[in-house]
């Protein structure tokens, strides 16, 4: 125990792994604030050149620009309507309302709040739980992650705009769209037409970027010289009573964000839209109604793609399975210094685990104070004229798309998306439901084939298994209750009518 | 941010500024919009056209890889079938409206050309000339002809900073 806290005290007295730390979480939240250029792409850049440098200074490096990034891609959904990353999707529906009402200040203080505090609640779950949640999601079988992408289809009746039907369809678009490419299991090529550049499949991120940034900068421009919202940055910082009012929330959501992180092939997108969609549900009296700028439709995504992070390290640093996008690629730089990440990386290497606990924890304190202080520049963006922000924000776009391959064709994609994204949105089809059809899409077709085939493609034990695996009747009958709980009967008789 | 998109696409119909319509519960609108029969036929053609293509897919079992194509083809085409039916239904759009007026006004239909012009110059003049290019213009047109000085300047300094900070802080390659 006293040598765990020597561990773990190791980055408070290297004043070097102190100041990488603070570097990556400032680099992380302007990194990540751009759409396209994700935290998985800062930490990819950043790991190439930490090679040369000893284990600890990378690890601190790359610990810092995980929290921030995330965070980051928080701060354009609110102030743009443009997530920086597909984990901020969520925040933005309730986010950017409230920009546009002059409470961007206080919507970014809020999430930077709640946000720090599900960075501990998932770094507490690490140090704490880490072994038996990640045996518990070892259990997880491929039926049970198609539940789980079925879960996030749901999410359509929550994201899906006023019109559940034109939701429905952007989303079944979105997973048609995702199927283009090279079928990852038969090598089978889909919708291809004998074009290269389809053969791996059609970016979700460059989607992204030209659904939300393109067709959201079209968009203003059907209202070009309409002035932007004043911003009242008077009380950036939630009062104590806010905070605690948002408490019960915050935990729910950090909790389900530890438990998505955790799992496999999963990350803070899944957990952020769930948990939004969980807020949705269960507030009953929201500060407004959903849609319009609730808060609570901020601190659900937040905490949970926040706890999303604690959750991500723990099957990593037990079993030697990532999380997700980044602990995959830790676990890389892990192997050019000579590890091996695994069950026995605690063992033979117990400071390792003590000190990325640590440099989480330093980082979560770091987004305090640098996420504070940026709010009011972060929120004066907003007040900038349409006319000069928005050629910026599509030159953003431009290198955040280019970023991704190297590829002019994804600008191209991106501008298409973007041309399509603005026509859908003018007949009121949302793109958000799009979006988490090409996220899930192949969640979806790959977990389903797999679960078909040890089925060995006979439907009654397929079917079978829903019901006697007890991870997967859990599942089922939560979706069970989420179509259940979306019924004017049930809302009733919950008061949430 | 989703149900915004219905606002800001209203907002062009004549929604007033700066305020934020109660969106929580939907309200369908008397009038279809101009296109939107289009729309949905158009879905409906996506549709039928991505079933179509799943039929050269290797199917026969359960788990084939043209399963998910041909479920997602079938929800476009019925989703689209009943937005087509539920737009009949509707009143036919205000006279004054036209197509053109409602899905391309005068600044949208600047920008896209902008933004096409952008895409062919931009392999040949590289990022930075094309992407100046792109600001300036953009900016002149959209504050209509005024600020032109402004423009050059703000497109420039804009332009140094992305370059400064992606291609030499994040080395990120630019096109």
């Amino acid at each position: 125990m006293e040598q765990n806290l020597q561990y773990f005290l190791i980055p408070f007295l290297s004043w070097e792994m102190m100041m990488l730390i603070w570097v990556g979480v400032f680099a992380g939240i302007w990194v990540g604030a751009i759409p396209g250029l994700s935290v998985t792409m800062a930490a990819s850049l950043l790991i190439s050149f930490t090679f040369s440098w000893d284990l600890n200074s990378a690890l601190a490096l790359i610990c810092g620009v995980f929290v921030g990034g995330v965070y980051g891609g928080s701060i354009t959904a609110i102030l743009l309507n443009i997530p920086g990353a597909p984990a901020a999707i969520a925040t933005g529906i309730e986010g950017y309302p409230l920009a546009q009402r002059g409470e961007a200040g206080k919507a970014i203080g809020l999430c930077t709040t709640v946000s720090v505090f599900a960075s501990f609640v998932g770094i507490l779950a690490l140090s704490v739980a880490a072994p038996v949640i990640a045996n518990f999601s070892l259990k997880f079988s491929p039926r049970d992650f198609f539940l789980l992408a079925v879960m996030g289809i749901l999410l359509i009746g929550s994201i899906g705009g006023g019109d559940p039907i034109k939701g429905i369809t952007a989303g079944a678009i979105g997973v048609l769209l995702s199927m283009v490419g090279m079928d990852p299991s038969t090598g089978e090529l889909r919708y291809t037409f004998g074009n290269i550049y389809l053969m791996a499949g059609i970016s979700f991120v460059t989607a992204m970027i030209g659904l939300f940034g393109v067709s959201e900068a079209l968009t203003q421009f059907r209202n070009a010289g309409k002035k932007s919202p004043k911003q009242n940055l008077d009380r950036i910082i939630p009062s104590w009573t806010t905070f605690l009012k948002y408490l019960p929330l915050s935990i729910r959501s950090s909790l389900l964000g530890v438990f998505i992180g955790a799992l496999p092939g999963t990350g803070g997108d899944v957990a952020a839209l769930l948990a939004y969609d969980q807020a949705k549900r269960t507030v009953r009296h929201p500060s407004r109604p959903f849609g319009t700028g609730a808060y609570e439709g901020i601190v659900a995504p937040e905490t949970a793609n926040k706890g999303a992070i604690g959750g991500a390290f723990i099957p990593m640093l037990t079993l030697g399975i990532p999380g997700d996008a980044v602990t995959a690629i830790i676990i890389g730089a892990l192997y050019i210094h000579g590890l091996k990440p695994g069950p026995m990386l605690m063992i033979e290497t117990p400071h390792l685990f003590w000190m990325i606990v640590s440099c989480l924890s330093i980082a979560s304190v770091a987004l305090m104070v640098l996420g504070l202080v940026s709010v009011k520049p972060f929120a004066k963006i907003i007040e900038i004229p349409k006319e000069i922000i928005m050629p910026v924000v599509i030159i953003l776009s431009v290198i955040g798309t280019y970023a991704i391959q190297n590829s002019v064709v994804d600008i191209f994609y991106m501008i298409g998306f973007g041309i399509i994204g603005y026509f859908l949105r003018l007949y009121g089809y949302a793109t958000g439901p799009m979006v988490l059809g090409l996220i899930l899409g192949p969640m979806l077709d790959a977990n389903y084939r797999r679960a078909m085939q040890g089925a060995e493609n006979q439907i009654l034990p397929f079917l079978e298994g829903f019901l006697t695996n007890p991870i997967s009747l859990f599942l089922t009958l939560s979706i069970v209750f989420l179509i259940v709980s979306q019924t004017s009967f049930y809302r009733r008789w919950r008061g949430l009518e | 941010m989703v149900k915004n998109m219905g606002l800001q696409a209203e907002g062009a119909g004549g929604e007033p500024s700066g305020t934020v319509k109660e969106l929580s519960k939907y309200v369908p609108e008397a009038r279809r919009k101009p296109g939107e029969l289009g729309i949905a036929a158009i879905t409906f053609l996506l549709g039928a056209l991505g079933y179509y293509f799943a039929l050269d897919m290797t199917s026969g079992e359960y788990s084939s890889p043209s399963v998910f194509p041909k479920l997602a083809s079938i929800v476009i085409m019925a989703c689209s079938a009943f937005n087509f039916i539920k737009a009949v239904w509707r009143e036919k759009p205000e006279a004054s409206l036209t197509l053109t007026g409602y899905l391309l006004p005068m600044d949208v239909v600047v920008v896209l050309v902008l933004l096409v012009a952008y895409c062919f110059i931009l392999p040949r003049l590289h990022f930075v000339a094309s992407s100046y290019a792109f600001m300036v213009i953009g900016m002149v047109y959209l504050q209509r002809g005024k600020n032109i000085v402004r423009a050059l300047i703000i497109s420039a300094v804009s332009l140094a900073v992305l370059v400064a900070v992606f291609r030499y802080l994040f080395l990120v390659i630019l096109p």
